[in-house]
């Protein structure tokens, strides 16, 4: 199968990164918090949040893991990411490069107040 | 039902796609469909489903289309067509079948779908503003019409008409007489007629040369002086008529039409697992028409262990269907305050109600930040009366309505004529709201009430 190209990394695909930093989470629960990091701007539907789940394991940006054993996890059928380092360097790189933007787009008093 | 119609369209995706993430988008289907209940979460949820699916089903075939091209076709037909195939194995008569239906209801159902969202608007008769009823809706929209001109006339100064000293004076005088007259406090009323008085001597109100500006002016100059944040002076073009003693009018027969229509705003009517009673009612109508309706959910509700109210999309009513169905809730009579009334024989429930078992069950009630007026007085007696656990987000807070009097030159002065008693406490949810027990995001009011039904039920 082909891979879906992440540069530049799609909007989707960085908010997945981000709502997947510090826990691992199933489909559902990205959803959500997708939604709420966004403050319900971004609300991902089953084909964006899976097609871009697959492009991110492919690039190993994450990694399916086993919460079987969980006691919270009723629902075996679930399958839980996590994010790799690589897709925590990839996240914070974005990051980085929309502070950038961010920047100049103060520097050229498009924003007001301290955005940055 | 509308898991089988996700189903049914999921099958549009590439068969490879389906067999990876077919249970997982299934159980994503589902979850949301759980916690989002109602009209209008519903409807975003299919829009957001019916866009993703438009935008990613061409971009999964894109991302097949590569690999499956460059598997030459007579693979797959013993060479006889020469075009490329998207999976191994012919598309049956079925799935042609179905994709022809389903592109035939798309394209017959998008127009007129756009053509109601289009045109959407609540329900007439849906945010019928309490008791002493209809009459006091009419004249709240015209407050807020004229509300809505005031502040376009404060926009665009030129097109509010000039006021001169004269004119200013002569509506204060007049202003006072009204305040005097209707005001509830005698002594807030002379409060606020010295300080118009003494803000035209000092010169304060010269700089407003606008029926507007005054108008704008002299509100935050009553406000001041008495605290009374119901007190108003309104300049209004349209008349507002005055409310007239007595009984309010009848209701209008498209009232009645438009309760049967939604079955008296009564949307859910269920017996959830672990038994649990669910009503998610999204307006409190007026008993005369559904009596028959709130008393038919409550008996389906009756061997209910636990009751969970979904006021989440109540956008109030009438105070009488607020002492129905709180009825079921006691096995006594209980006082059921309402800023709108004053005391009378029927701010009691009729408590008990012959073969009602739902006097001693938990009560659950969802909020949200659109919980306003008579689903907040449901819910602020219930909360004081420690009859209920509030789940959600505060409430929007609105419960009282000034009663507006024409001082002439097309000014009115708005005040509170009624003062209930409240035994709770010197104010209410007015312009507040009500504090949730558990505050949750009202998306999650739900998840979180059944939670504690379980922990409950596990205690016991």
């Amino acid at each position: 199968m082909p891979k879906q190209k992440l540069n530049p990394l799609p909007s989707a695909a960085f908010q997945i990164l981000l709502a997947l930093v510090g826990k691992d989470l199933h489909g559902y629960g990205i959803m959500r918090n997708v939604a709420e990091q966004t403050e319900d701007r971004m609300r991902l539907g089953p084909g964006t949040l899976y097609s871009s789940i697959r492009a991110l394991l492919e690039e190993k940006l994450i990694e399916e893991v086993d919460h079987t054993s969980d006691s919270n996890a009723k629902d075996e059928r679930r399958r839980y990411y996590r994010l790799t380092s690589t897709g925590r360097k990839l996240a914070r790189s974005e990051a980085e490069r929309l502070a950038d933007l961010l920047r100049v787009a103060r520097a050229k008093n498009m924003l007001r107040g301290d955005y940055v | 039902m509308s898991e089988t119609i996700f189903r049914l369209l999921f099958r549009l995706y590439p068969s490879r796609f389906r067999q990876e993430y077919g249970d997982e988008a299934m159980q994503l289907f589902r979850d949301p469909a759980r916690d989002e209940t109602g009209m209008w979460p519903s409807v975003r949820l299919w829009c957001d489903l019916l866009t993703d699916l438009v935008i990613t089903i061409p971009r999964e075939y894109g991302h097949t289309q590569p690999e499956v091209a460059g598997a030459p076709a007579k693979v797959c037909l013993d060479g006889t067509p020469t075009f490329f195939v998207f999976e191994t194995t012919s598309p049956g008569r079925r799935p042609l079948l179905l994709g022809g239906l389903l592109s035939l209801i798309t394209l017959v159902s998008f127009p007129k779908l756009m053509n109601e969202f289009g045109n959407s608007r609540p329900p007439t008769g849906w945010t019928f503003a309490s008791p002493g009823a209809y009459e006091k809706q009419v004249e709240e929209s015209q407050r807020q019409a004229s509300q809505s001109e005031q502040s376009v006339g404060q926009a665009q100064p030129s097109t509010s008409p000039p006021l001169d000293a004269a004119s200013r004076h002569r509506i204060i005088e007049n202003a006072i007489a009204s305040i005097k007259q209707h005001h509830l406090d005698h002594s807030e009323a002379q409060e606020a007629a010295d300080a118009l008085l003494s803000h035209e001597r000092r010169g304060d109100d010269d700089g407003a040369t606008s029926t507007e500006e005054f108008a704008s002016l002299a509100t935050k100059q009553l406000r001041e002086a008495t605290g009374d944040s119901e007190l108003v002076l309104l300049y209004s073009t349209h008349d507002i008529p005055e409310r007239m003693p007595g009984p309010p009018p009848p209701l209008p027969a498209a009232y009645g039409d438009e309760m049967q229509r939604i079955n008296c705003a009564f949307e859910r009517v269920e017996i959830l697992p672990h038994n649990v009673g669910y009503l998610k009612l999204n307006a409190f109508p007026d008993v005369s028409v559904c009596q028959a309706t709130a008393a038919a959910a409550m008996t389906k509700l009756n061997d209910a262990d636990a009751l969970v109210f979904d006021l989440r999309d109540n956008r109030g009513g009438f105070p009488s269907m607020v002492s129905l169905i709180a009825a079921y809730l006691f096995d006594h009579p209980e006082y059921m305050y309402c800023p709108l009334e004053n005391t009378t024989a029927e701010s009691w429930t009729h408590s008990p109600v012959p073969g009602n078992k739902l006097a001693s069950k938990p009560v659950y009630i969802l909020t949200s930040s659109r919980t306003i007026s008579a689903a907040e007085q449901f819910t602020y007696n219930l909360k004081m009366l420690k009859r209920a656990t509030l789940v959600g987000e505060t409430t929007a807070g609105g419960g009282h309505a000034a009663n507006l009097h024409s001082v002439g030159d097309n000014f009115y002065v708005g005040t509170i004529e009624v003062r209930a008693i409240n035994p709770y406490a010197k104010s209410d949810w007015n312009d507040t709201g009500i504090e949730p027990d558990v505050k949750v995001k009202a998306l999650d009011a739900l998840k979180a009430a059944l939670s504690l039904v379980d922990k409950r039920q596990h205690v016991n």
